[in-house]
């Protein structure tokens, strides 16, 4: 039964988010609402860890596994792929460079002016 | 003959035992060239393709799979939750970091398919890379882009942090752990947290928000411009 209530909540908390998705006028991913409901239902004590611990560990230790049948949806696009690999990749690559890059240096700024200002809370 | 095929018992136990098979093969090579994932949908497109099973009749059972990916993208909150602490502190570099970085990942990404004249629906799929795949799926498939090859490029940008992230931290000097953690959550997602756990404590907890906190804002981001 607690596994069984674990699925309930959390299916539940799923659940209300394709009901936002509905109701929402703009496109706000339901799995991602889902995501902010149940952090909001943590945060304010609502929820405890424990209520859905197991059946969340069970969820996060195998997440790889449920976007098997969408990757090998991939063998109805095997064309495009062929067609296109090359700027795939490059694009993959520089990319994921210069987000490093840029995600390093602004922290490092961010660091920078906080030492500047000498622990004052503005930002 | 393709009645076999079509229960989704098959669909189901065929992905179980090849990511099974990715799981093994992963620890027996210690490389982070086999992603489990990886591997697993490499041998079953082989599969279909040589005994000629539609890929329908794999849906059976794959769709209901699918049907576990939103409940497992809201438990990331549980993970964000864990390391709420963490985030209290660092509050202000996470904030600007991961918009800096999500910001950037798109920016380039859509840019460079402008350059290599993709069309709509391949830059699309690809502007969502850097994130999370079930974040990914949804804002890819929302504006028109193709599911599965957002999947193949989350997966090989993730193998690809995670394989460059230590040659980075020391080509743009990041010194401070922090920092280190946060760039490798956002270029690539939880394959380069599993690299960035390696590295030290901080590192893997930085990068492990960043994967949830970069998904939320790329997917306010994409409401908001595209």
């Amino acid at each position: 039964m607690k596994i069984i209530k674990q699925i309930g909540i959390i299916f539940g908390i799923c659940w209300l988010g394709t009901v936002a998705e509905q109701l929402l006028p703009f496109a706000f991913p339901a799995s991602v609402t889902a995501m902010l409901l149940l952090l909001v239902c943590l945060l304010t004590g609502i929820l405890k860890t424990e209520h859905i611990q197991e059946k969340s560990d069970f969820l996060l230790a195998n997440m790889a596994f449920f976007f098997i049948p969408a990757g090998v949806n991939v063998i109805n696009y095997l064309d495009i792929l062929k067609q296109s690999w090359l700027p795939l990749a490059a694009i993959c690559t520089i990319t994921t460079v210069i987000t490093f890059a840029a995600t390093a240096f602004s922290i490092r700024l961010t660091m920078r002016l906080l030492h500047k200002t000498g622990g004052t809370k503005n930002e | 003959m393709n009645e076999l095929w079509a229960s989704p018992f098959f669909g189901i136990s065929v992905s179980i035992l090849a990511f099974w098979f990715g799981v093994k093969l992963q620890s027996r090579l210690r490389s982070v060239l086999c992603n489990p994932l990886l591997t697993a949908i490499l041998l079953i497109v082989g599969l279909l393709s040589i005994l000629k099973i539609p890929y329908e009749s794999y849906n059976q059972g794959g769709a209901i799979i699918n049907m576990f990916l939103a409940p497992a993208t809201a438990c990331l909150a549980v993970s964000i939750y864990s390391k709420i602490q963490i985030l209290k502190e660092n509050w202000l570099p996470i904030a600007v970091g991961c918009t800096a970085g999500s910001v950037t990942s798109m920016g380039s990404v859509y840019l460079l398919c402008r350059l290599f004249q993709l069309d709509e629906a391949m830059t699309a799929s690809l502007i969502p890379k850097s994130i999370t795949t079930p974040i990914a799926v949804e804002v890819s498939s929302s504006h028109g882009g193709i599911v599965p090859v957002t999947v193949i490029a989350v997966i090989f940008t993730g193998i690809l942090g995670s394989i460059l992230a230590p040659f980075l931290i020391r080509f743009f000097r990041v010194t401070d752990s922090v920092a280190a953690g946060l760039s490798i959550g956002a270029c690539s997602h939880a394959v380069g947290t599993s690299r960035a756990i390696q590295l030290g404590e901080t590192e893997g907890a930085m990068s492990g928000l960043a994967i949830g906190i970069c998904g939320i804002i790329t997917v306010l981001i994409s409401i908001l411009f595209l």
